[in-house]
């Protein structure tokens, strides 16, 4: 019923167009099936929970250059002065930013160095007692540093005797659970572990521990500085606008520099991949396009070629329905064996790309599901060129050219 | 007869309008998207100093302890170590060299007419700008004797003496960074880089420095280092001095070489110094590695072009590919139906040589057309990319190069694509046609 058999055969006789449109469906399928695994990982990159209210929390810079003040106390008036700007729910001094791409990371241990013992590879920060507040974090264990406890100094000869981390780095580093209240070593200095973070996202997102934090009490005011706002939510844009001001008012002989929000931050960190994923759809979307359009062309040639013989079939008594099954069998056959080479040349890429960069394996069912897409809209791109073919008129087939 | 042959190809364009315009449209989508992701690739990829990217070399040392690990392919560090700076710098060896690091200050004048603001630095050597192919508007650079001196001296941009001075001659002037006041001794003219090939440690594609100062200022004035700081093992570093005398990496060193045998030589003297140093108790290594990379080869140990652009670059060569394909479809439907034509043209006498040829121009033609389309369409691209983030900015540019190139690579894979329709035609027996006709 379906006339596979003279389909074929006739397809036989005129092999080249079917095999340039074989070609270019398994090109597609490959490159579409590959593409769409690597956009879905990078817009699960792209939007994952980093632990803060992004959206309320901005930083600034300070480049002091007078000598007429101590930044130690300096740095106390100007956090004084941000908490109580209406609008800001707190404000700490920080050591660096998150999300960022620039910071500062250790390793921490169980035994002080140089002996050798687990150790974990941690992004470290130095705030004060308003820190994991300001940040917004949230602490699901053991409690935060008091005033007392953050050290304000002006060398590294002491450092503090305490730390925050996440939960991570508390798992990796004491996998039996019972790592709240244990000692770590930040090369020879002891620290004892007071808290613990649920989620917080160290400044290197493509790090290979992303998720290990700590946050030690530790104040070094020097003339370069770094101040953390966290806002009531909707007031940021207000507060970011008055705070180059108020901090000149407070004292003048400084810069106050790069005044961004935490997620602008983040988004020039991960403006590859955005710009990677945005790419690659718009590729995609232009590929289907292209692909339809040929098939498209394609089989209106193959009809202009065949008027006479549709129009004898159809003076022969065919149904409109079977000439327009007779496309979408012919374009279905090559589909199915374009298909299956592109299948293979997908897998086969997806392994290629594995080898060469950085890129998971390729899950299949993105392979399947991309034939399955492929598939149907081959169909689709048949169907108007295959509905003009039916209305062939059966007189054709009396007339000559 | 080219131009014959082109006047036949445009009579032919003209007769089936829509099937042409596909054509020209299918070509020109492909250059457009292939040249989007091959002109960010050419310009990342770039050399930055063609004219002696080869005579200048990074220089790293292998300063680890034996069985530590770097997170390079060949476990170097990318940068030095202060005391292997200064003393490489010091050393009566090689061409000429320079020792940097990166730094920053807050930037004003003696008066109120500008705002106090953050000025980029690096602290150099005196045969920075000559290496570097920089060249002065105003003044100079700093003498030897200066840089002994760490005398406060400073050579600013072309964009900062617009800023701070007017674009007048600054020399002999006064400018604040942070608390203390340096004379102006030069202007440098603008550098036009797309790669920050002297410092990717700190920022492939950041914008090149406002200040230059003399590096031994750094020592004397305490600056801070505002690039990368690397280290291996925990060391004590709580006082300035502790820094400059730890392990830790945080500079970067340039050697000019011109021929095979300084560079030989210099190797040579890489490894007698590290001898040397072993013997006060440093490098503790069975095997001792210095290696030098000229500008090029830098680039591409540190990854310049990132593996996204890699993958884009070969997807879109793909792409191309299928508008290819698809091409050749239309371009066998288009030839195959003017069958009886060329039928008639044969019986007149006309070669089949003269006919491929004619068929080829056509391609040729709509080729060149989809390749102008094309350019425009990787304008678009282009302008896309540049929103997405500032560094793009300088990056996401089609030069000379690619311009001239979008056409050539349009027309050449027209052409292939387009010789096995000719092909078919021009093999056409006239007989058949003068027959039904």
């Amino acid at each position: 019923m379906l006339e596979i058999k003279p389909i074929f055969h006739a397809l036989c006789r005129s092999k080249v167009g079917a095999i340039l449109l074989l070609i270019q469906i398994a090109i597609t399928t490959a490159i579409v099936s590959n593409a769409a695994f690597i956009i879905q990982d990078r817009i699960s990159y792209l939007s994952q929970e980093t632990g803060y209210p992004e959206q309320d929390i901005f930083v600034f810079n300070v480049m002091m250059f007078g000598k007429d003040v101590s930044p130690s106390q300096q740095y106390e008036l100007d956090e004084a002065m941000l908490r109580q700007i209406p609008g800001v729910v707190d404000a700490a001094y920080s050591s660096n930013t998150p999300l960022s791409g620039s910071g500062s990371s250790s390793d921490f241990s169980l035994k002080p160095a140089p002996e050798e013992s687990k150790s974990a590879r941690t992004s470290y920060m130095f705030i004060d007692e308003h820190g994991i507040n300001t940040y917004g974090v949230k602490l699901i264990g053991g409690r935060n540093y008091t005033e007392d406890e953050v050290i304000v100094t002006d060398n590294y000869d002491e450092l503090s005797k305490v730390t925050v981390v996440t939960k991570t780095l508390l798992d990796e580093l004491f996998p039996d659970g019972n790592g709240l209240g244990q000692t770590v070593y930040f090369g020879d200095i002891p620290m004892k572990i007071i808290g613990v973070i649920d989620l917080m996202k160290g400044p290197w997102l493509k790090d290979s521990r992303p998720d290990n934090v700590a946050l030690l009490p530790f104040i070094k005011p020097g003339t370069n500085a770094r101040f953390v706002v966290r806002t009531e939510p909707g007031q940021r844009q207000s507060v970011m606008n008055r705070v180059e001001e108020a901090m000149l008012k407070n004292y003048n002989k400084r810069v106050i520099s790069r005044i961004r929000g935490l997620d602008d931050d983040k988004e020039s960190y991960m403006a590859e991949d955005t710009l990677m994923m945005r790419m690659l759809i718009v590729l995609i979307t232009i590929l289907v396009l292209v692909t339809a359009l040929g098939i498209f062309g394609l089989t209106l040639f193959n009809i202009s070629k065949r008027t006479k013989q549709i129009g004898t079939r159809r003076a022969l008594g065919a149904r409109k329905s079977a000439i327009i099954s007779y496309f979408l069998v012919e374009n279905a056959m090559i589909c199915v064996v374009g298909l299956v080479i592109g299948v293979i040349a997908a897998v086969y890429l997806g392994q290629l790309l594995m080898q060469h960069f950085s890129i998971a394996q390729l899950d299949i069912s993105y392979v399947l599901a991309t034939a399955l897409a492929v598939f149907v809209m081959s169909l689709l791109a048949v169907l108007a060129p295959a509905k003009r073919a039916a209305n062939i008129s059966p007189s054709i087939a009396t007339r000559t050219i | 007869m080219f131009l014959h042959y082109l006047d036949l190809s445009w009579r032919s364009f003209k007769r089936t309008p829509l099937v042409s315009f596909l054509m020209v449209l299918a070509i020109a989508i492909g250059i457009g998207v292939t040249m989007t992701s091959l002109s960010v690739y050419h310009m990342m990829s770039a050399d930055p100093i063609p004219e002696k990217s080869s005579d200048l070399y990074s220089v790293q040392l292998q300063t680890m302890d034996e069985g530590r690990t770097w997170w390079t392919v060949d476990n170097m560090p990318l940068q030095l170590t202060y005391q292997d700076a200064v003393n490489l710098n010091q050393a009566k060896a090689g061409g000429k060299r320079v020792t940097m690091v990166r730094t920053g200050f807050s930037v004003y004048l003696d008066s109120d007419k500008v705002k106090p603001f953050i000025g980029q630095a690096r602290l150099t050597t005196p045969d920075f700008f000559d290496m570097f192919n920089l060249s002065f508007i105003y003044g100079g650079v700093w003498s030897e004797q200066q840089e002994a001196d760490a005398a406060p001296v400073v050579v600013i941009n072309k964009e900062l003496n617009d800023k701070l001075f007017a674009g007048e001659n600054p020399v002999g002037k006064m400018v604040y960074l942070d608390d203390a006041s340096y004379e102006v001794i030069g202007v440098i003219d603008d550098w036009n880089i797309t790669t920050k090939y002297y410092d990717l440690n700190n920022g492939a594609f950041n914008k090149t420095e406002q200040l230059f100062l003399p590096f031994s200022l750094m020592k004397a004035r305490q600056l801070e280092n505002w690039g990368n700081t690397n280290g291996w093992k925990h060391e004590k570093t709580n006082t300035f001095n502790d820094k400059l005398n730890s392990e830790m990496v945080w500079l970067q060193f340039w050697v000019e070489l011109k021929t095979p045998a300084e560079k030989q030589a210099y190797q040579d003297f890489l490894m007698a110094y590290m001898q040397e140093q072993q013997k006060l108790g440093r490098f503790n290594r069975e095997k001792l590695t210095a290696t030098l990379r000229d500008v090029n080869e830098w680039m591409q140990y540190n990854n310049v072009v990132s593996e996204d652009n890699e993958i884009l670059v070969g997807l879109s060569f793909m792409f191309l590919a299928v508008c290819l394909a698809n091409i050749l479809g239309l371009l066998l439907a288009k030839f195959l139906r003017r069958a009886p034509e060329v039928g008639v043209r044969r019986a007149l006498g006309a070669s089949k040589r003269q006919i491929f040829f004619q068929h080829i121009v056509e391609v040729a033609m709509l080729g060149f057309l989809g390749g102008i389309l094309g350019i425009i369409l990787a304008q678009v691209g282009l302008l896309g990319v540049r929103q997405s983030y500032s560094y793009y900015q300088s990056l996401a540019t089609m030069d000379l190069t690619m311009l001239l190139s979008a056409p050539v690579i349009a027309i050449s894979t027209c052409i292939i694509a387009g010789l096995y329709p000719a092909w078919l035609v021009c093999k056409t027996n006239p007989a058949i046609y003068l027959k039904s006709q």
